[in-house]
């Protein structure tokens, strides 16, 4: 029986969620306690009223719904919540958790599986907002402070993310959106560096192993 | 009156006619703004995505540098504001360590929050020369500011008001509306466009139906996606000022008042004309 069921969890995780019965608790009570533990949210607390769901102004466009997140880390499925677009599509805009009768924090969890799912090997559904997110940090490290135009730049210049947009016709909007930016002197093409950058360096190399 | 002053990459950049207002608006009123000295950047969204220990730590060296400087900090940008409480928050709370020196008792003062104070407004309504009656408005606010209520302190944040005084306080009419706090979209419209325009649109559509000529915000982010990505959403050409903009306008007569308005992408110099504050 269990060897059924462990397959069945198997086939699950490659094609996300699904609505095939999954066994509750297969790794016991350890990404819950985990994850109460290091984000001090009560996760427990749940009962699924569904208020983060219908406060959320993006839960349109998840797989796995707020609430949903919450009781799949109850049950123990990490690798269905890694794999989801929910952690990247995630605006953190705190609705969920100001508006959750129990107080749990909602948005933090999913910050913290965000911050998981970043560190892992499981490539992440939506990828250019990952990528996003890394270019972001890559260039404060670089400057200390983030310049628009650089940052656009630097984003597209990542693997295959150049590609995509010149198939799906947006590179075109962008560099359109980009001269007219310019035009109105909204962009600067030398960027503002701050002189604290040796510190900032110095954050980034310090934590080097749980940045990037 | 002093305060230090942070006001982040935005508004070296996309929204640097929002710093050259506030720089007027503060002028005006007499209160002394000193930017921090090389001040670096909040790490905004994507630090607190990827690693929470970088959002902590960021924020905290411009946090050291403004205990140093021995003044209240006020940030105009939401999203800095809401970084900068959340590092101070975690400092506070002893989770994280940070390189620098943070005792974490600064006074970080949201602008609007800190101009909606009832002796700034008293303050404001002095200055005001001309008063922009007949302009119709919503104020929105936006999620970073006064979300979490935890972190922001906010104690209206479902209804909150700052931008609602501030708007008052220059003569404009402002209308009541329930997407106040709604979330734009952000930054998503980096790697998922249709979020955003949906998200984007449907606050250009409420705002619309209050039968409002404009709409005010407080937030960079919130205005260019507002504003530049309007035609995208489908909007229908409704300005979105910041409200420092407004207050500029009604502070002072100016001659080349029409020249500020020139960034924007949605050109709001034919309403104010109807309006009869711009010649």
């Amino acid at each position: 029986m269990s060897k059924i069921n462990h397959t069945a969890q198997q086939e699950t995780v490659d094609s996300g969620p699904s609505t095939e019965r999954q066994l509750i608790g297969d790794r016991g009570n350890h990404l819950l306690d985990r994850i109460e533990g290091e984000t001090g949210a009560n996760i427990s607390a749940c009962y699924q009223c569904e208020r983060c769901t219908n406060a959320c102004p993006a839960s349109y466009y998840m797989d796995i719904k707020p609430h949903q997140v919450i009781r799949y880390v109850q049950l123990g499925w990490h690798e269905n919540l890694m794999r989801s677009s929910t952690i990247w599509v995630c605006l953190s805009c705190e609705m969920c958790t100001t508006y959750c009768p129990n107080e749990v924090d909602v948005a933090g969890v999913i910050n913290h599986l965000r911050n998981t799912a970043a560190h892992s090997s499981i490539p992440p559904k939506e990828r250019h907002l990952a990528v996003f997110h890394q270019t972001f940090l890559e260039q404060l490290q670089r400057f200390g402070r983030v310049n628009e135009l650089w940052l656009m730049n630097a984003f597209n210049r990542k693997p295959h993310i150049l590609k995509e947009k010149i198939k799906n016709g947006t590179l075109k909007k962008e560099i359109r959106l980009g001269y007219a930016l310019w035009r109105k002197g909204k962009l600067h093409f030398i960027p503002r560096r701050s002189k604290a950058i040796k510190e900032i360096k110095e954050v980034y190399r310090r934590k080097r192993g749980e940045v990037f | 009156m002093k305060l230090s002053f942070y006001p982040g990459c935005s508004l070296e950049g996309m929204a640097n006619d929002y710093a050259r207002s506030i720089i007027a608006v503060f002028k005006q009123l007499g209160i002394e703004l000193i930017e921090l000295e090389d001040w670096t950047c909040c790490g905004a969204t994507a630090a607190h995505s990827l690693s929470e220990m970088m959002a902590v730590t960021l924020p905290a060296r411009n946090l050291a540098t403004a205990e140093k400087l021995g003044l209240d900090l006020v940030s105009p940008c939401a999203n800095c504001f809401n970084r900068l409480r959340f590092s101070q928050v975690m400092i506070q709370k002893n989770i994280y360590d940070v390189p620098w020196q943070v005792s974490g008792d600064l006074q970080i003062h949201e602008m609007t929050r800190f101009l909606a104070e009832p002796d700034m407004i008293k303050l404001i309504k002095q200055r005001v020369t001309r008063p922009l009656s007949g302009l119709k408005v919503v104020c929105y606010y936006g999620c970073q500011m006064v979300r979490p209520p935890k972190i922001t302190g906010f104690t209206d944040y479902e209804n909150p008001q700052t931008l609602d005084l501030l708007a008052r306080a220059v003569g404009a009419e402002v209308r009541d509306w329930s997407f106040k706090t709604t979330c734009c979209g952000a930054s998503i419209g980096i790697g998922r466009k249709d979020i955003q325009e949906s998200l984007t649109g449907r606050l250009l559509q409420k705002a619309l139906q209050t039968g409002a000529d404009a709409i005010v915000v407080s937030c960079p982010l919130c205005q260019s996606n507002l504003d530049i990505f309007q035609m995208d959403a489908g909007g229908s050409g409704i300005p979105v000022f910041y409200f420092t903009e407004l207050m500029r306008l009604a502070f002072k007569k100016n001659d080349k008042a029409h020249k500020w308005f020139k960034v924007h992408f949605t050109d709001p110099v034919p309403l104010l004309k109807e309006k009869g504050f711009l010649t």
